[in-house]
This record gives structure tokens, sequence and C-alpha cells, in this order.
């Protein structure tokens, strides 16, 4: 979903705490979905209490960038995962894996030699996505090595 | 083991008694460069030129060399084997000698080519990682998240692909705790006697 300039910046503003506390940031959201869904527009709709602080002029610059993005996500039926602003990695959760002993391939006869089968399972916004791969025991060993170099920052930074 | 030829190939390496055997190292020499680099149908032309025989001919001859080449490294078979193989081609014994020579001088770097040729499972290339600490979010102030971020290199034949994964220290241990048992696996007397066997 794209999103012009001004409508990033008055969302991002939106998002701003020191512009927008809770109740007004709430209060906001309120009034930008009943502008959408009132049958007339109603220039007193930015009138609320909760609203008076604010400078009036950033008031209707997130208004109008509010309901611009709601009209975007219905008009493109979004879904949660294209209306995330902010998007995470996927977490790993867990690893599982396979000693394997490569005999023979299409190309090559008697290649003998063991490998390991990794598959290191994660959570993407819900849905699970597994990510796979092979390797040899030296590179698994160059793999746990950096894993316990990063344990061991961990560790470190938790003691400061 | 013995490489058994089918009527094509011999027929197409018949050509080979026919010319000096000079022609023939020279021919394997392309054989081996058409292995290594891909086939150029102008050095066939060429060479039928020079010795005014058909360009099928010469094709078939090269063709016929190179797959003598990979079907035996592929196969590591052995001097004597391969001697024996090509004995029924019925050609002289210096002919017999240089192809031997051409196998044996080359078959280890046939072996590693031919071993890159696309696999199908993305293999392990390198792990980047990084530690983040969250200190606090719009909903959330004062807090300590401590966040693993790793940067995932793996390549596919000669495509890479990169992943950006993260993880929490308690996964972390428990992600180091499981790939030790993994690489212990292949110390294990069971690992160890199929390793041994099995050559």
């Amino acid at each position: 979903m794209e999103l012009s300039e001004s409508v990033q910046r008055g969302l991002q503003s939106l998002a701003d705490p020191s512009s927008f506390d809770q109740s007004s940031f709430q209060v906001l959201v309120d009034v930008s979905f009943r502008s959408l869904l009132s049958s007339h527009g109603d220039p007193a709709v930015l009138d609320q209490p909760e609203l008076k602080q604010i400078d009036q002029i950033l008031l209707k610059q997130c208004h109008t960038a509010a309901t611009t993005f709601i009209l975007e996500a219905v008009k493109l039926n979004a879904d949660k995962s294209t209306i995330s602003i902010g998007r995470r990695p996927p977490q790993i959760n867990d690893v599982s894996w396979r000693l394997q002993y490569h005999m023979k391939n299409g190309q090559v006869d008697k290649v003998n030699e063991p490998f390991y089968s990794i598959s290191l399972k994660s959570e993407n916004e819900g849905s699970s996505e597994d990510i796979n791969f092979t390797c040899t025991m030296e590179q698994l060993q160059d793999l746990v090595g950096k894993l316990k170099d990063a344990a061991k920052s961990v560790e470190k930074a938790s003691q400061m | 083991m013995l490489l058994v030829l089918s009527e094509d190939h011999k027929e197409h390496l018949a050509f080979l008694p026919k010319v000096d055997p000079a022609v023939v190292r020279e021919f394997g020499r392309i054989a081996l460069e058409f292995i290594r680099r891909g086939a150029s149908p102008k050095i066939y032309e060429g060479a039928a030129r020079k010795l005014g025989v058909p360009v099928e001919m010469v094709q078939h001859g090269v063709e016929g060399l190179m797959f003598l080449m990979t079907e035996s490294s592929k196969h590591m078979i052995s001097e004597v084997d391969f001697l024996d193989s090509v004995l029924v081609l019925g050609f002289g014994e210096e002919l017999n000698q240089i192809l031997l020579q051409l196998y044996l001088q080359h078959h280890s770097q046939i072996r590693s080519i031919l071993s890159q040729l696309p696999s199908n499972l993305p293999a392990y290339h390198s792990l980047e990682w990084r530690l983040d600490v969250q200190l606090a979010s719009r909903s959330v102030r004062e807090q300590v998240i401590p966040m693993l971020t790793m940067h995932l290199l793996l390549t596919k034949g000669s495509d890479s692909s990169s992943k950006i994964l993260q993880t929490d220290p308690s996964t972390l241990l428990h992600l180091i705790s499981t790939l030790e048992a993994a690489l212990a696996a292949m110390k294990t007397s069971h690992a160890r006697r199929i390793l041994r066997n099995i050559k």
C-alpha cells in the first residue's frame, strides 16, 4: 500500500506522543471514522474537548492523513499484514536437524560425505515460516560458535 | 567397476585411431576445455577443415571423449578398470595410454566440476548477528527487551538469498543446545561406524 508524503507525515505526527496523548489519539481516530461514515460533512467534527490543546493546523493535517489512510485501506480491501506500519522480521522459535550421509547423486558417484539438514522454525506475524538449509560439520561449528558469541554478549550486557 | 560403452559411443570414438596420436591429444585437450567452459562449435569446424573430414566426425569424436572422461570420473574407476573398459574399443596400446593419462591427470578436476552442478537445497553460507535492546515503545515505557537480530546468508547453486531473523535470549540458548546435540551426533559410535564402513 503506498501513501503520499503528506499522508505519511500526518500519520507520523499522529503517532508522536508529544502532540497526541492516549485520549486525544483515540478521539481523533474516532472522529476520522465518523467523518467518513456520516452523510454530511460536519465542520464542527474537530471541535472535541480533548483536541482543543493541539495546534489546529497540525490537527487538520492529521485528520486528513488519517481519513485518506482509512479510505486507501478500504479501497484496497487491505488485510492486517498490508496495514502493518511497523513490521518485524520473523521470530525464530525452534530448530530441528538431521544428520545425513551423502553417498551419491545424479552427477557424481561415491561422494561419501556426511552433512546436516537444518530447519529453523520461525513465525512472522501469526504465520509460521520454515527456513531450511544444509551445511557441513565445519559450517555448523561456525554457526554454533557465532550463536555462542551472541549469547556471551547478551550475558555481558545484562550485567551492566 | 567397468564402464559399459554404448554402440553409438563406440562408433563415435572409432574416429580416433584413424588420426595421428598428436591429434588425439589435441582432441583430449579440447574435450577438457569444453567440460570446463562449454562447447564451442567453431573449433569443430576449424579442426574438420584441417583434417579434411566432416564436421560431425570431429564433433562426435570430441563428445565421445568428453563422455568417456565424465563417466569415468563420476564413478572414480581405477586405472585397471579404465584400461579394461577401453580395451573393448580395440585401440592400439599407445592410444590407450593417451586416454589413460588424460583420465588420471584430470579426473579430480572433472569431479569437482560435476559436483558443482546445481543442487536443489539451499546451503549455509554465513551468519551475522546484532544485539539490540528495546528501551521503550509508544505504548510502554521503561522496557528492557533484548533482541538478537541475525542475517543468514544461504547459497543455492550460483544464487544467494539472505534472510533477516530475530530471536530472544532464551530461544537463543535453546538453539545453541539443540545444535550442539546435533554436532555431538557425528561423534557417536553409530555414526563413526557408518562413516568408516561406507567408502
